[in-house]
C-alpha cells in the first residue's frame, strides 16, 4: 500500500470560528486521485483552503505530507510539496504565460528546465502563446495555465478546485485524463473538486461526497457510480 | 533655444534626484501598494545620518530616549569613530545600513500592520512615519542645520558644455549617471529575476503567490528595503546639492517625485527615471528661461516651477483614468461606519454654553476666571481647527475623498479677505499696506469664502476620474502648487516679500471682536465665544447634512461609486457638491484663522500643516462631527497640547515624534479614531456611573484597588527619584497608575485570547 499523503481526521473547518465543514475525515494516496463531490456551499473549496494552510483547522488533525498544516503558513506548506489549482485560478494577469509558469518552477537550473517542458507537453496549446500576458488567455486558456503552473512545481499532492468552472464540456472532457496521467505518471496524489459527477467518477479512484458540511458517501468511484441516486439525493438535500 | 537646452541640462542634478525618489516610490508601490509619502523623510534622515558621521563620527539611531529616568536609558548613540569624521566611504555604507533599517522598521511596524486597512489608513500611516522621522530628526539631530557635504561627484565645471555655451557642473552629470545605472539595476531585477518576478506576481495576486510558496510578506520586506535604501541614496548623494539640511528638508520634494511615479503608472522603473530627469529639466527651463522672456505671464514668474509637477500628474492621472495597477486580491478594509448624529439640539445646548463658560469664566470670578494668555489662545486654535476638520470630515469621511488640499484652501480665503479688506493706508501696525478695494470684514470673508468654494470646485474636477491615494498625490501637488503660486506670489497678494498681510478686527454693530483681549494679548472671550457659535453653527450644518438625503448620497458614493451611480445618484455632482461645502467650511476657518492671528504669511498654509491637520482629523475620528472637535483639542498647540507642554517644559520637542506614534498607531489599532474609542465607554460608564452602588463600588476596588495602590506607590518611589524632567510629583503617581492600569489592561488582553472588535465587523461593514 502506497504512502499516505493528505490525512485529514475529524475536521472542522470554516470561517471566523463557524464551522462550515464539521467532523470530516479523509485520505489521499500516492498515485491516487480522488473526487470531492458535493453541491453548492456543501464545503468543499474550504476543505481544499484548510488542507493548503489558507485557512485554520477549526478543530481536528490535518496533516499533509507527513506534518501538520495548523499554525503553518500556506507558503511553508506549498514549499513542502503542495500545490493548489484555485477555484480562482490565481493567474497573475500581468505576467506573461511564460513568467507564470517560471514562478511555479522548483529545483535546479535542470530540474527547472525539464519541469517547464513537462508542464508544455501537458498541455500542448500553451506552447505558442508563451509570450502573451495571462490576462489576455481565454477561460479554458487559463485553466490549463493554472494546471500547468500548479505542476511545473513537480508536486507530490496536487488539490485541483473546479476545474471545470466556467468551461466547455469538450475542454472538461479533453482536461480531466490528464489529471488521471500526472497521477500515474508522478505518482501525485490528486484531490479535485468537481461539480461533473459523471465525468470526475470516471477518471476518480474514489470519491467522497459532501453535503451541509460532513461527509455523505464515501467509497471507490465504482460504487459511488452504482449508487448514481443516492448521489444525487445527496446533492439534492434528500440525505 | 540653445540656451533652452544648456539650461535643461542644469536641470539634471534635481531631475536625478527625482528620479532616485520616483524609483523608491514605485518599488514601495510594487512590494506594498502603498504610496509612500514619507519617503523623503527617508532621505532626509539618511541624509543626516551621513553628514554627522562626517562631522562629528557618531551614529545617530532612529529613536529618542523615552524612559524618563537618568540612570536606565535607550541608547540613542554609537560613537563610531572617537576622533571625529568617519571615512566617506563607511558613512555611505551606515546611511545605507540606517536607510534599509528604516525600510525594515516601516514594513513590520507600520504597513504590514496596515496591510489590509483601507486606503486612507495607509496614508495615515505614512504621515506618521513622516511626523516621526521628523520629529526624531528634531531631536536627535537637533536644530543646526549644517550644509551638506558634497562627495564623490565630479568637482569640474564643464565650462561650454557640449557647445551650448553654458557652464554646468560636473556633478549634475555623475547624479544623472546614478540614476540611470539604479534604474537600469532595478529594472533588470523586475524583468528577469525571480524575485522581481514574485514581485510582480504578488502585487497582482497575492493567493496567487501564497499558493506557489512565496511569502507576500518577505517580498514586502526587501521591497521596502530597496525603496528606503533607494531614498538613502538619493539623500546622501544629491542632499549635497539642494542646500541646508533641515527635518523637513525633502517633504517638499517628493511631489516631482510623486508625479514621474505616476507617470510610469506607479510601475515602470525606466519611465519614472525619465520622467523625475524630464520634470527637473522642465522645472529648470521654466525658472531660469522662460519667466526671463517677455510673453511669459508676470503673476506665474513664482509660482511656475511648483505647477508643473501639478500639471504633469493631474494630466497623467486624467488621461489615465483607471489604468494605474491595482493591488489584487487583498481584502481592504472600508473606512469605519459614519455614526447617524443623534440629539444634536442637546449637545449644542451644553456645548455651546460650555465654551462660553471656559471663554468668561463663572459668574464672579470665583471659582474659574476663564481661559486667558496661551490657555485661551489654544483653546482659539482648537476650535478652529476642529473647523478646518469638519471639511475632512465631510470629504473624507463622508464621500471618502482624501484632499490634502483643504489647508491651503482655507489660506486662498484668508489670503483674499485680506487683500480684500486692505485699503492701501498705512498705520504704525501695518506699515507696509497693500492696495486693495478696503471692504468691511463681513464682505471681504464672504468673498474669501466664495472663492475658496470656487478654488475648491476646481481641485474637485480630478476627483471625478481619480480616486482613493491617487487623489491624494493630486491634492498635495495642488497643495504645493497654490503656496508658491499664490501665496509667495508677490504679484498676487501685493507683499513686501517676508511681511505679512494685515487682517483688521472683525466688529459687530460696533463691537470689537477681535481676537486682542483687553491686556493686549490675544485672548479676547468675546472672540472665543465668537469662534464658538461659529464652530456650532458649522457643527449644526454638518451634522443635518449627514442626516439628510445629501448625506445618503454622501455615503453611497463612499460605498461605491458604481452602486450609487446604477441607484440613480449624479457621482460627480455629489463629489463637486462634497468639496464645494468643504471648500466652504474650509474657507471659514481660514477666515477665522486671520482674524485669530490678525494678521497672516504663507508658511500658516505650508503643505505638511495640511496632512498633519488630516492626520489629527483622523486621530480624532474621521467620519463623525465629534471626531473633527476631539481632533481640534488634539491638534499641535491646540488646548491638551498646550496643557501637555505646560505639565512638562521640554515636551514640545517631542510633540511631532509623538503625534506620528499616536497616529501609526490610531491608523493600526483603532481606524475609527478616538471619538468611535470614546464615545461607547463614556455611554457605558455613565449608565453604570447612574446604576452603581456601593457593592458595585466595592467589586471595582477589589480588581483594580490593588492595582492602583501598585502604581502610586511605583509612581512614588519607583519613577519620581529618576524622573529628568522638572515634572510634579503627583504628575508622577498619576504615571504610574496609568502605566499600570495599561499594562494590566494588556495582559488581560492577551490571556483572554479575545480580538479587538475592529472595524471588520459585520455591523460597521454594511455602513
Amino acid at each position: 500500500m502506497s504512502e499516505t499523503l493528505i490525512d485529514v481526521h475529524d475536521l472542522s473547518a470554516g470561517y471566523g470560528g463557524i464551522p462550515v465543514v464539521r467532523n470530516l475525515s479523509i485520505s489521499v494516496r500516492a498515485g491516487e486521485v480522488v473526487a470531492l463531490l458535493g453541491p453548492n456551499g456543501a464545503g468543499k473549496t474550504t476543505t481544499l483552503l484548510t488542507l493548503s494552510g489558507i485557512l485554520q483547522p477549526i478543530s481536528g488533525r490535518v496533516d499533509v505530507l507527513g506534518e501538520t498544516v495548523s499554525g503553518v503558513k500556506p507558503e511553508k506548506v506549498a514549499r513542502r510539496g503542495l500545490s493548489h489549482v484555485a477555484e480562482d485560478r490565481s493567474l497573475f494577469f500581468d505576467l506573461s504565460v511564460k513568467e507564470n509558469l517560471r514562478l511555479g518552477l522548483r529545483g535546479d537550473r535542470n530540474e527547472r528546465a525539464a519541469s517547464m517542458e513537462v508542464a508544455l507537453d501537458l498541455f500542448p496549446a500553451l506552447a505558442p502563446l508563451v509570450d502573451r500576458r495571462a490576462g489576455l488567455l481565454s477561460g479554458g486558456e487559463q485553466q490549463m495555465l493554472a494546471m500547468a503552473r500548479g505542476l511545473a512545481s513537480r508536486p507530490r499532492v496536487l488539490l485541483v478546485d473546479e476545474m471545470s468552472l466556467g468551461l466547455a464540456p469538450i475542454i472538461v472532457e479533453r482536461m480531466l485524463p490528464i489529471v488521471r496521467r500526472i497521477a500515474d505518471e508522478t505518482g501525485a496524489g490528486i484531490l479535485m473538486v468537481e461539480q461533473h459527477v459523471g465525468l470526475a467518477l470516471s477518471v476518480a479512484d474514489r470519491g467522497y461526497v459532501l453535503a451541509h458540511g460532513e461527509l455523505a458517501m464515501e467509497g471507490t468511484s465504482a460504487e459511488l457510480r452504482s449508487n448514481r441516486r443516492l448521489v444525487e439525493e445527496s446533492y439534492l438535500g434528500g440525505i | 533655444m540653445k540656451d533652452a537646452i544648456a539650461f535643461a541640462f542644469l536641470g539634471l542634478g534635481a531631475g536625478s534626484f527625482f528620479a532616485l525618489m520616483a524609483t523608491g516610490l514605485v518599488v514601495a508601490y510594487k512590494g506594498s501598494g502603498v504610496i509612500n509619502f514619507a519617503h523623503g523623510s527617508v532621505a532626509m534622515y539618511a541624509a543626516f545620518t551621513f553628514n554627522y558621521l562626517r562631522i562629528d563620527g557618531r551614529l545617530r539611531l532612529p529613536w529618542v530616549d523615552i524612559l524618563p529616568t537618568h540612570q536606565v536609558n535607550l541608547p540613542v548613540q554609537i560613537t563610531i569613530s572617537s576622533g571625529g569624521k568617519v571615512n566617506v566611504w563607511l558613512a555611505v555604507l551606515l546611511a545605507l545600513a540606517m536607510s534599509a533599517l528604516l525600510g525594515v522598521g516601516m514594513h513590520y511596524l507600520v504597513f504590514r500592520p496596515l496591510r489590509n486597512a483601507a486606503p486612507l489608513g495607509k496614508v495615515i500611516g505614512a504621515i506618521g512615519v513622516m511626523l516621526y522621522l521628523q520629529g526624531v530628526a528634531l531631536v536627535n539631530f537637533g536644530s543646526e542645520n549644517p550644509q551638506p557635504k558634497s562627495i564623490l561627484l565630479p568637482d569640474t565645471l564643464f565650462k561650454n558644455f557640449l557647445g551650448f555655451g553654458k557652464p554646468m557642473p560636473g556633478e549634475n552629470l555623475g547624479l544623472f549617471i546614478m540614476a540611470v545605472l539604479v534604474g537600469a539595476v532595478l529594472w533588470f531585477n523586475y524583468k528577469y529575476t525571480r524575485f522581481g518576478l514574485a514581485t510582480r506576481a504578488a502585487a497582482g495576486n497575492e493567493k496567487g503567490a501564497v499558493l506557489l510558496g512565496y511569502s507576500p510578506e518577505r517580498l514586502a520586506l526587501f521591497n521596502w528595503i530597496i525603496a528606503a535604501m533607494t531614498a538613502g541614496l538619493a539623500g546622501v548623494f544629491v542632499g549635497s546639492i539642494t542646500g541646508a539640511l533641515t527635518p523637513t528638508k525633502f517633504t517638499t520634494l517628493i511631489v516631482p517625485a510623486l508625479g514621474a511615479a505616476l507617470i510610469g503608472s506607479l510601475s515602470s522603473v525606466p519611465i519614472a527615471i525619465a520622467g523625475g530627469v524630464g520634470i527637473g529639466m522642465i522645472q529648470t527651463v521654466t525658472s531660469t528661461w522662460m519667466t526671463g522672456k517677455s510673453w511669459f505671464p508676470d503673476w506665474l514668474q513664482s509660482g511656475a516651477t511648483d505647477a508643473i509637477p501639478l500639471v504633469i500628474i493631474v494630466l497623467t492621472l486624467f488621461l489615465r483614468g483607471k489604468s494605474l495597477p491595482i493591488r489584487g486580491n487583498i481584502e481592504e478594509r472600508r473606512l469605519p461606519l459614519s455614526p447617524y448624529p443623534k440629539r444634536i439640539g442637546w449637545h449644542v445646548a451644553i456645548l455651546v454654553p460650555l465654551g462660553v463658560v471656559l471663554a468668561y469664566g463663572l459668574p464672579g470670578d470665583f471659582v474659574f476666571a476663564g481661559l486667558s494668555g496661551k490657555w485661551s489662545f489654544a483653546f482659539m486654535t482648537s476650535l478652529i481647527a476642529a473647523m478646518l476638520m469638519l471639511s475632512y470630515v465631510l470629504l473624507a469621511g463622508y464621500v471618502g475623498q482624501i484632499s490634502m488640499v483643504q489647508l491651503s484652501i482655507a489660506g486662498v480665503s484668508a489670503f483674499f479677505m485680506a487683500r480684500m479688506s486692505a485699503n492701501g493706508v498705512p498705520s504704525p501696525q501695518d506699515p507696509f499696506a497693500v492696495s486693495g478695494p478696503g471692504l468691511p470684514w463681513p464682505i471681504g470673508a464672504t468673498l474669501g469664502i466664495i472663492v475658496a468654494i470656487a478654488v475648491g470646485v476646481l481641485l474637485g474636477i480630478p476627483a471625478l476620474r481619480i480616486r482613493g491615494v491617487q487623489l491624494a498625490v493630486v491634492t498635495i501637488a495642488a497643495a504645493v502648487a497654490l503656496q508658491t503660486l499664490y501665496f509667495d506670489n508677490s504679484k498676487l497678494t501685493n507683499l513686501m516679500a517676508g511681511s505679512n498681510a494685515a487682517v483688521p478686527p472683525p466688529t459687530f454693530f460696533g463691537v470689537d471682536v477681535g481676537s486682542t483681549g483687553p491686556r493686549g494679548l490675544t485672548d479676547s472671550p468675546k472672540f472665543v465665544t465668537f469662534c464658538v457659535i461659529v464652530l456650532a453653527a458649522m457643527c449644526v450644518i454638518v451634522s443635518n447634512l449627514r442626516r439628510g438625503s445629501t448625506g445618503r448620497r454622501f455615503l453611497a458614493v463612499r460605498a461605491n461609486e458604481r452602486a450609487a451611480a446604477s441607484a440613480g445618484i449624479d457621482v460627480a455632482r455629489t463629489k463637486l457638491l462634497a468639496f464645494g461645502i468643504a471648500s466652504g467650511l474650509a474657507g471659514v476657518a481660514g477666515v477665522m484663522t486671520a482674524f485669530q492671528q490678525q494678521q497672516i504669511s504663507s508658511s500658516n498654509w505650508v503643505y505638511f500643516a495640511g496632512l498633519i491637520a488630516l492626520a489629527f482629523a483622523y486621530l480624532g475620528g474621521i467620519t463623525s462631527v465629534a471626531g473633527a472637535l476631539i481632533g481640534g483639542m488634539l491638534t499641535g498647540s491646540g488646548l491638551i497640547s498646550v496643557f501637555g507642554s505646560h505639565q512638562s517644559s521640554g515636551l514640545h520637542t517631542y510633540t511631532p515624534l509623538i503625534g506620528g506614534v499616536g497616529m501609526i498607531l490610531t491608523a493600526i489599532i483603532h481606524p475609527s479614531g478616538q471619538a468611535m474609542l470614546f464615545q461607547p465607554l463614556l455611554q457605558y460608564f455613565g449608565r453604570w456611573l447612574k446604576a452603581a452602588r456601593v457593592p458595585e463600588w466595592l467589586v471595582v476596588a477589589r480588581r483594580l484597588g490593588p492595582y492602583v495602590v501598585l502604581g502610586l506607590a511605583l509612581g512614588a518611589i519607583g519613577i519620581n527619584p529618576w524622573r529628568t524632567d522638572e515634572w510634579s510629583r503627583p504628575w508622577m503617581m498619576l504615571v504610574g497608575v496609568l502605566l499600570v492600569l495599561f499594562v494590566r489592561s494588556i495582559v488581560v488582553r492577551i490571556r483572554s485570547g479575545g480580538h479587538e472588535p475592529s472595524s471588520d465587523s459585520p455591523a460597521e461593514v454594511s455602513a
